[in-house]
């Protein structure tokens, strides 16, 4: 019934599914990619889309809105997968999670009933220079992940965001505190703007944002921004598998793929020295920022 | 058992289902002989689903699919109902305000 009203609702029962024929080695090439998507994925606390949407369009020339639906599907997957280790260990602060959720899936809504009235270009270059400028700070600030005596602000002690975890590459329990949250917040609304609207966005704002504004270590940003972007990614993937984007053979390999990739994905950042996270995190974080940019500009990327 | 078990479990079983149902569906669509498979769109998708217990290739990995989407749903489910219990009632209300969200994400199919 609620599939229903909602097919009646887009109006479009006659749309036909875009198509693409996939046979098993199709199948196996790209259940072995969606190893590294989510190994990625889980390490920089992304959905991995950036990788998949490419590597699905120009390699295997699946049309646009069926990569796009299998990319965002991955992304629950990788999330989900990842989170449920990252959380076992402490690693993601799940109340600076659940409190961030409000904006990020709030944005999501709001970008998908404002798409029409938004300039998206307008939002791509916005976020790929300040995604620009948080690389330049994130890679010369590489060796000080945290400063120390960061002073909570009142939202983050009366939502007791402050934690702390036990960093394996440190050998210690780092504690932090959380500082600024409402602004991370408000960024956090706009980032699922973005994401609702362009299938990007969510964690690549995300972890520079707690890292940079709320001085949350960039291993707990990582892990929570992961643990976050599942929730914003199964609400648009639900809408993608009623619009007849995702496609089974897609799906399925990319699921296994990437659920196994992001396991690996989270052995590799507990034992990795925050420095080295944040350095390769700068260097993704600049060939995204630069690839929004370029999209923008109505340049043929494809992110 | 503490939130981050509660919320781990959760997440752990509906990723391994989902994944275990995609192999499942592969291995199905193998035996077979590969035959096309298409993307099923709206009201077609429930039958799709119902025909995944009676061993239709894309039907169980659509059934895989939907596992996974309700996977971080349940999970803020778990959570608001741990926070309910231990009588937290700002996290009450924050995990109800992202369920309620979602929810009417889900229902009304916005939030692409």
């Amino acid at each position: 019934m609620r599939i229903f009203l909602i097919e009646l609702s887009r109006g479009d029962i006659s749309k036909v599914p875009p198509t693409v024929v996939l046979g098993p080695v199709d199948v196996l090439i790209i259940f072995l990619v969606s190893i590294v998507a989510g190994f990625v994925g889980a390490l920089f606390g992304l959905g991995g889309g950036v990788l998949i949407i490419p590597f699905l369009t120009l390699v295997e020339g699946v049309p646009v809105p069926l990569a796009v639906g299998a990319s965002i599907v991955s992304v629950v997957a990788t999330s989900s997968s990842s989170a449920a280790t990252y959380v076992q260990d402490h690693l993601t602060n799940l109340r600076l999670g659940m409190f961030l959720e409000i904006g990020t899936v709030a944005g999501a809504i709001t970008g998908a009933f404002v798409a029409v009235f938004l300039p998206a270009s307008a939002l791509f270059i916005l976020f790929g220079l300040i995604l620009l400028y948080a690389t330049i700070i994130m890679i010369r600030a590489r060796g000080i992940d945290f400063p120390a005596n960061v002073r909570p602000d009142k939202a983050s002690r009366i939502l007791a965001l402050g934690s702390q975890y036990e960093d394996h590459s440190l050998n210690r329990v780092v504690k932090y505190e959380v500082t600024r949250t409402p602004l991370t917040a408000f960024i956090g609304y706009f980032a699922g703007i973005v994401s609702g609207l362009l299938g990007v966005g969510g964690g690549i704002i995300n972890v520079p944002t707690m890292n940079l504004v709320s001085k949350v270590p960039v291993k707990v940003a990582s892990a929570t921004s992961n643990f976050m972007i599942g929730v914003t990614a199964a609400a648009s993937a639900s809408v993608y598998l009623l619009r007849g984007d995702v496609h089974p053979l897609l799906a399925a390999p990319l699921v296994i793929g990437v659920a196994g990739g992001a396991l690996l994905g989270t052995r590799v950042l507990k034992v990795t020295p925050p420095t080295r996270v944040k350095v390769a995190f700068g260097i993704l974080l600049a060939a995204i920022s630069l690839l929004m940019i370029l999209k923008g500009f109505n340049l043929p990327v494809v992110l | 058992m503490d939130l981050n078990r509660l919320v781990s479990y959760s997440l752990r079983i509906g990723v391994f289902a989902s994944a275990l149902l995609s192999i499942v569906g592969l291995l199905v669509w193998s035996a077979g002989g590969f035959n096309g498979v298409v993307a099923i769109a709206g009201s077609k998708i429930a039958g799709t689903l119902v025909s995944a217990f009676s061993g239709n290739d894309s039907g169980i990995i659509y059934l895989a699919v939907a596992v996974l989407i309700a996977t971080p749903v349940f999970r803020v489910a778990v959570s608001s109902v741990y926070f309910a219990y231990e009588g937290d009632r700002k996290y009450v209300l924050i995990s109800l305000a992202v369920l309620s969200m979602l929810i009417f994400a889900l229902v009304s199919g916005y939030a692409g």
